[in-house]
């Protein structure tokens, strides 16, 4: 299969005034074609800029990044992007939020529309097309978001933090939705998150990343085949997976958990 | 995309202060560039035009009308600077009162409050000479005017402002057993000052039109007069000259206001953004 | 909407209450004005006011024609001037950074006393006070567009970017959007401008036009005309604004869907 992600030897540094501040230090790692990899860790360890870094949206200090063959020096067109915010634009309808990466790439509107249909429908939106964003919720908003993530087809899909803005219940419901993508179309994905059970339920590989140093200390395999049981999460080989990273990151961090066990 | 692309990380280091240091100067250094390729733009490109000194006189003649004139400009900025120092004085304090007034209550508010907005949207310049039809042709009516035309933004910034509290946090004191009073001066007045500084410039801005305005048809001193004068006079140096005192005057008072403005938001120990225009 | 006896109170007084105290207020005019043997010169009667609008409509008519169509033609043209440079200085950030003090500090001098200047210039009638009533017209509008351009969602562009959009794409699909409540709150200005251009132009330079006539009916002593052709000019000036508002409550339709 080929490698479609390769992060080698990737520090960022940030100057304010006269600190320098390294917010990401010697990460290394590759993600393959069709592989769900989950950025698992703290804030900030790093890995919304890391993230960052892969979109061609901020500027690599050293080290590189190579994207299908090629190395990220600016942002992409066959890559998708998620935020933490929908970012969806106010006057715009859903249909024409999700189609906005079509017009600002110059693609084939008919073609793309149809796909968009396929999307919205997917994700449980049909109706809901000519909506404008303030008028829907804040789960709705991210499941267009993901619509216009997936819409010119991609081979990539970046996702920073989704559904860290969401209540409970709807990103229980937003996560099985991006599962249900997942065993759809099957994409490379680089899943930013600080939820252990979103990462484990969500992925097919965890790298746990630190801060000070900002690194990643350890890439998991998640033992959990695809299509994936949406009730793996009372399993208790889940649970222990959850444990076993919960463990490891609080050992990391001097977390106040640890300090008043210690105690 | 930037500097420090490709290169060891010290370099990148290096090069990334000098960028900032750039960037710093940038926003100070440009806008005087453009400022000096503009004077010598208006300074030879009259010359090689060959236009009239008269009709559009070059810096170098302006600064030497402005040296020859000094005497006459200081005396004539005199009156326009008391009118409009005065009437914007006049026109804020009156302006607060009646704003305070208009949000302690509500009945009286919204007899008068639709009447105030009326006021501030119809052209009252055209009113000047009603004032001199009140006042004669003198300073009065100058000065009246201009508390007329600086007043109503004061009241409207000062009531908007008042009214802007944060609904959750007046409740809170009130749900505190605080007493109106402390209310209104420990979280309304708070609130307020970016409205009502907002106002003040607004105000500002309008005291020096009415002055101007009132020297126009008045036609008795002031450098709105001396404007008026220079041009029929065609003496376009003299003109320039006379603006340029001018605009030293209006952003000496606009720059007063702001100044306060800051020294308030100092010493309320946040950054309340106003408005900049 | 709520049908509750106290809301309907409410909604009530406050289209009565300001609607009374303009009543009230003429009434006690009337009456002092009448009482106390004011003289007209002074302070004329509202009725008096009233009756000369008979006598001069006609002249109003052509002055407020005049004002009016020149006060509409300097606010279209310093908005579409305004739009056009906002969009220019904000094409690229050296260029922004370069003009945008300078635009601020040409919108916060007294501009206004640069009349004279217009009418030396362009000499003594309308193209003075149109270019006059433009230029002071035209810094507010190019000043919040600006802003409002600079000011787009930081999360909105930051997409843009990562959708490889160009900048041009990003200024006319993403930022222009974003500036549309600043561009109407700086229209509406330069709309109470634009009158006020024409006005105090006609006070230097004019022989026709209200404010020209409000000054002539000052030197006559007929201050009853003063005060109708103030109704008049304020009636005038009220269209530029109507545009605006009519604007901006198409542009919020427009973006709330």
């Amino acid at each position: 299969m080929a490698t479609n992600i390769a992060v080698e030897n990737v520090r960022k540094v940030y100057q304010t005034g006269k600190d320098e501040v390294e917010a990401v230090s010697n990460v290394s790692f590759t993600a393959e074609e069709g592989e769900f990899v989950a950025i698992l860790g703290p804030s900030g360890c790093g890995k919304s800029t890391l993230l960052m870094m892969c979109a061609g949206l901020e500027t690599i200090t050293s080290g590189r990044i190579i994207m299908d063959g090629q190395p990220v020096t600016e942002p992409r067109a066959h890559v998708g992007i998620m935020f933490q915010d929908s970012t969806l634009l106010p006057w715009k309808t859903v249909m024409e939020n999700i189609l906005f990466p079509v017009k600002v790439q110059k693609r084939p509107m008919a073609e793309h529309k149809e796909r968009a249909r396929e999307l919205i429908h997917m994700v449980g939106l049909s109706g809901f097309e000519e909506k404008k964003p303030h008028q829907l919720s804040g789960g709705m908003r991210q499941r267009v978001a993901i619509c216009r993530a997936l819409v010119t087809d991609p081979d990539i899909l970046l996702m920073d933090e989704p559904f860290s803005a969401l209540d409970a219940m709807t990103r229980d419901e937003m996560n099985d939705a991006l599962l249900d993508i997942w065993d759809r179309y099957r994409k490379t994905g680089l899943f930013v998150t600080h939820s252990i059970r979103e990462a484990v339920y969500l992925a097919d590989r965890v790298l746990v990343m630190t801060r000070r140093p900002a690194t990643v200390v350890e890439d998991l395999r998640i033992p959990f085949g695809r299509p994936r049981d949406r009730s793996i999460g009372e399993k208790a080989e889940f649970n222990e997976i959850c444990a076993y990273l919960r463990n490891l990151i609080e050992k990391r961090e001097d977390s106040p958990r640890r300090q008043a066990r210690a105690a | 995309m930037r500097p420090g692309d490709g290169l060891g990380p010290k370099a990148a280091g290096a090069m990334a202060a000098i960028w900032r240091r750039i960037a710093l100067f940038q926003r100070v250094l440009l806008p005087l560039a453009v400022a000096v390729v503009f004077i010598l733009i208006w300074e030879y490109g009259t010359k090689l035009a060959k236009v009239s000194p008269l009709l559009f006189a070059p810096p170098s003649a302006v600064w030497k009308s402005l040296e020859l004139s000094f005497p006459i400009l200081v005396q004539q900025s005199l009156p326009t600077l008391k009118e409009t120092l005065l009437g914007f004085a006049l026109a804020s304090l009156l302006g607060v009162t009646l704003g305070t007034a208009l949000v302690l209550s509500k009945r009286v508010r919204q007899a008068l409050y639709p009447h105030i907005l009326l006021f501030q949207l119809i052209p009252k310049v055209a009113l000047a000479p009603l004032f001199i039809v009140w006042l004669g042709i003198g300073p009065t009516s100058r000065l009246s005017f201009a508390v007329f035309m600086a007043f109503f933004p004061v009241v409207i910034a000062t009531m908007t402002g008042l009214l802007s509290a944060d609904r959750n946090i007046v409740r809170l004191c009130t749900s505190l057993t605080a007493t109106p009073w402390q209310t209104f001066m420990s979280v309304r007045v708070p609130y307020a000052m970016p409205h009502l500084f907002a106002g003040l410039k607004i105000a500002v801005t309008m005291a020096i039109i009415g002055v101007i305005v009132g020297e126009f048809v008045t036609a008795q001193e002031g450098l709105g007069y001396i404007i008026m004068f220079a041009s029929s006079a065609d003496d376009t140096a003299l003109v320039f000259a006379a603006i340029g005192m001018l605009c030293a005057v209006g952003l000496t008072l606009y720059g007063a206001v702001a100044l306060v403005e800051m020294l308030i938001q100092r010493r309320l120990g946040v950054t309340i953004t106003s408005s900049e225009f | 909407m709520s049908t509750l006896p106290q809301d309907r109170r409410e909604h009530i007084l406050t289209l009565a209450l300001p609607v009374l105290l303009g009543v009230a207020v003429l009434g006690v005019w009337q009456v002092v004005t009448q009482a106390f043997s004011i003289s007209p010169v002074l302070l004329p009667a509202p009725s008096d006011i009233v009756s000369s609008f008979d006598d001069i409509a006609g002249t109003l008519a052509r002055n407020a024609w005049v004002t009016g169509s020149e006060a509409l033609v300097a606010f279209f043209l310093s908005a579409i001037l305004g739009v056009v440079a906002a969009l220019v200085l904000t094409s690229s950030a050296v260029v922004f950074q370069a003009f945008y003090p300078h635009v601020v500090m040409f919108q916060i001098i007294p501009k206004i006393a640069l009349a004279p200047l217009f009418v030396f210039w362009l000499g003594f009638d309308s193209p003075s006070r149109l270019s006059y009533s433009i230029f002071i017209s035209f810094f507010p509008v190019a000043l919040a567009t600006m802003t409002g351009l600079n000011r787009a969602d930081a999360n909105a562009l930051r997409l843009s970017r990562a959708l490889t959009a160009s900048r041009w794409q990003i200024l006319f699909q993403v930022q222009v959007p974003y500036a549309l409540p600043y561009f109407f709150s700086g229209l509406k200005i330069a709309a109470t401008m634009s009158v006020i251009g024409i006005v105090v132009g006609e006070f230097i330079s004019s022989k026709r036009g209200l404010g020209h006539y409000i000054l002539y009916s000052q030197s006559h002593s007929e201050t009853a005309h003063i005060f109708a052709a103030m109704v008049v000019l304020c009636i005038v000036g009220l269209i530029p604004y109507g545009i605006a508002i009519g604007g901006e409550r198409l542009a919020r339709k427009w973006w709330r869907g």
